[in-house]
């Protein structure tokens, strides 16, 4: 898996990179800039770019901005973006086109060694990587009387490990219940929300993250 | 507006009742007008001995005596209608109080008062006294000895009953025009008064203008503040603690293949979390530094002066404490200037000198460098200018080349 890092803080950038190659993952450049991410870009064609979001000039939404802007290049490429806190108009703003190779963390994620590798390559696959900071503000601010009241705890459960991207297996492995059981809940959720079934994972997520964003809209 | 709320209050009121009222007044308007006197009397001699030369020395006293006179105005105006706004202090010195448009009105009006305003207000003062002394004339002219007894102008020399009712008409004649010229001229004289030194009404749209446009400095200012404190968290101490937490991972996953290079990340790790301590306490001593509110600011700026690399001087004569983010002003301001002094000036000595008067604290900072300091984009003192004139203060830097350089601010004590 070939990578680009992008951080403007060098301490991090090394220890981001750091980390990737003692797990034998490829990084083929870093930048500390979104133009630096930008050219990086186009002369590695990297498989991931893992953007932070405040980056010069103005360490607010840059990262972003260039993350979109990569995206709009080369829609093949999964962008991993890390943050330094949750903030949903970014999530928005990085999901308006789909939630297939998109992973949006908090930065400390990455300390978690296992769970940030497997979000990396969920998302070089195609898949999807929300961070259940964003998933469980989502629920936070949900109306109180909406339909989610109608699901069982379990089910709530399922529904935010879906929200994050996870698949029905690490679905069960987190929550140490069967595939079959798994498949059951998820069933039972759609039903109760009125979402139409899928198995696609970038699917699910974003019909996930729509209904949730809809819920705390209205609300 | 005040006008027309005391137009309504005398509505109703009898022609007499309201004679007496603005007759109430005007013993006041004539001292007034006496003191405008002597003080115009005053000024003029001192221009005259300002024409030879010796005059200067008096003409600050000139001048807060044509402040005290307006003020006793403003006081006695008060009194009788609307309190009469206050300029504040006025300045003294005569080339000051020549520009001063509110030193400048106040002389047109001791001009006016302490001539025409005085003929004025003695004759509606003498208009009663004579209205009296000649309807009483019956009563008394008989007693006094002949020759002595005659109307109040003396056109008659009264030796007959049958002159009397002519003084007594003449007393008649004095009420009727007390009672009409009384009111006019109390107005008059309050109006012109008001009009001159009412700060209200010419001064207020500018200090609204400068007090909405400070306040929009201080609200910037603050958020600046807020965002400077929001950014140097988030970029600068939690990504040293992200890093940290990245580096601990790595070492965990490195411990089972390569120990020795666990021991290595380790270390790394540790520098990064002293880091991020290390950030974190300038981010808290940018807010509000310790020192100030463990030693107060004269010890926070003796602090400062012993960590100085020029040797430096500190003088602070404050006896009363000022709200913390002035003081907190100050001490940034001095830090600023000493940082500054020992960069770029080559200065081997600073003097700081920090005193509070009349509920302002002035700071000053001298060095004898090379001088030629500039304000500019990336100086520091940008940022101190902003935290000055957000506390509605103000910040001077002369620098002229060869030094000295000096470092003026002064801030309102209050909170």
């Amino acid at each position: 898996m070939r990578i680009v890092i992008a951080e403007d803080d060098p301490l991090l950038r090394e220890g981001l990179a750091l980390l990737l190659r003692a797990e034998q993952l490829d990084v083929v450049a870093t930048a500390g800039t979104p133009d630096g991410l930008l050219a990086a870009l186009d002369e590695h064609l990297p498989d991931v770019a893992i953007v932070d979001v405040r980056m010069p000039p103005t360490h607010t939404d840059e990262g972003i901005v260039a993350a979109v802007e990569a995206r709009r290049r080369r829609p093949e490429l999964a962008v991993l973006v890390l943050s330094a806190y949750v903030e949903q108009s970014f999530a928005t703003e990085l999901l308006a086109g789909g939630a297939a190779r998109l992973g949006y963390l908090l930065k400390e994620r990455v300390g978690r060694v296992e769970e940030f590798l497997g979000a990396l390559h969920r998302v070089a696959a195609g898949g999807t990587a929300i961070d259940p900071e964003v998933v469980a503000q989502l629920f936070a601010r949900t109306r109180p009387d909406s339909r989610l009241d109608r699901l069982s705890p379990r089910e709530r459960e399922v529904l935010a490990l879906m929200a994050e991207g996870l698949g029905n297996t690490a679905i069960g492995e987190r929550l140490v219940v069967t595939d079959g059981a798994v498949h059951k809940h998820i069933r039972s959720i759609f039903a109760k929300l009125d979402l139409p079934p899928d198995d696609r994972a970038d699917r699910r997520v974003t019909a996930v993250l729509r209904y949730l964003d809809d819920v705390r809209r209205r609300s | 507006m005040a006008q027309q709320r005391s137009g309504s209050r005398r509505a109703g009121r009898s022609p007499l009742v309201a004679a007496l009222v603005a007759l109430e007044q005007l013993p006041g308007a004539l001292g007034t007008a006496l003191l405008a006197l002597g003080v115009l009397v005053f000024g003029l001699l001192v221009a005259v001995a300002c024409l030879v030369g010796v005059g200067l020395l008096a003409a600050p006293a000139a001048v807060r005596g044509l402040h005290a006179v307006a003020d006793r105005e403003r006081s006695r105006l008060g009194r009788w209608g609307p309190e009469v706004v206050s300029p504040g202090p006025l300045p003294e010195r005569l080339r000051a109080a020549a520009a001063d448009p509110a030193t400048r009105r106040e002389l047109r009006w001791l001009v006016g008062h302490g001539t025409g305003g005085l003929l004025l207000s003695a004759i509606v003062v003498l208009l009663p006294i004579y209205a009296v002394r000649d309807l009483s004339f019956p009563l008394w002219w008989w007693a006094v000895p002949p020759g002595a007894a005659s109307d109040s102008l003396t056109f008659w020399d009264v030796r007959e009953w049958s002159d009397v009712p002519l003084v007594v008409g003449l007393g008649l004649a004095w009420t009727t025009l007390s009672l009409l010229v009384t009111r006019p001229v109390a107005a008059l004289l309050a109006g012109r008064g008001r009009r001159l030194l009412d700060a209200a009404d010419v001064d207020l749209p500018l200090r609204i203008a400068q007090l909405t446009a400070t306040r929009a400095a201080a609200l910037d200012a603050h958020a600046t503040e807020l965002r400077r404190i929001e950014r140097s968290l988030h970029d600068g101490t939690q990504n040293r603690l992200v890093a940290v937490t990245v580096l601990l991972g790595a070492a965990r996953r490195a411990v089972p293949r390569d120990p020795a290079a666990a021991e290595e990340i380790l270390e790394r790790a540790q520098s990064a979390a002293e880091d991020a301590l290390a950030e974190l306490r300038s981010v808290a001593r940018g807010i509000l530094p310790p020192v100030l509110a463990d030693r107060g600011l004269a010890g926070a700026l003796s602090g400062l002066a012993a960590t100085s690399a020029v040797p430096c001087q500190v003088a602070v004569d404050v006896p009363v404490r000022c709200a913390a983010s002035v003081e907190a002003t100050a001490y940034f301001l001095v830090a600023e200037a000493l940082t500054n002094a020992s960069r770029h000036s080559g200065a081997t000595r600073v003097a700081v000198d920090v005193r509070s008067r009349e509920g302002r604290l002035g700071v000053r900072v001298t060095d004898d460098g090379a001088g030629g300091a500039v304000e500019g984009a990336g100086s520091g003192l940008v940022g101190i200018r902003r935290r000055v004139e957000a506390h509605d203060g103000t910040l001077q830097l002369t620098s002229p080349p060869g030094g000295p350089t000096t470092l003026t601010a002064e801030l309102p004590c209050g909170s």
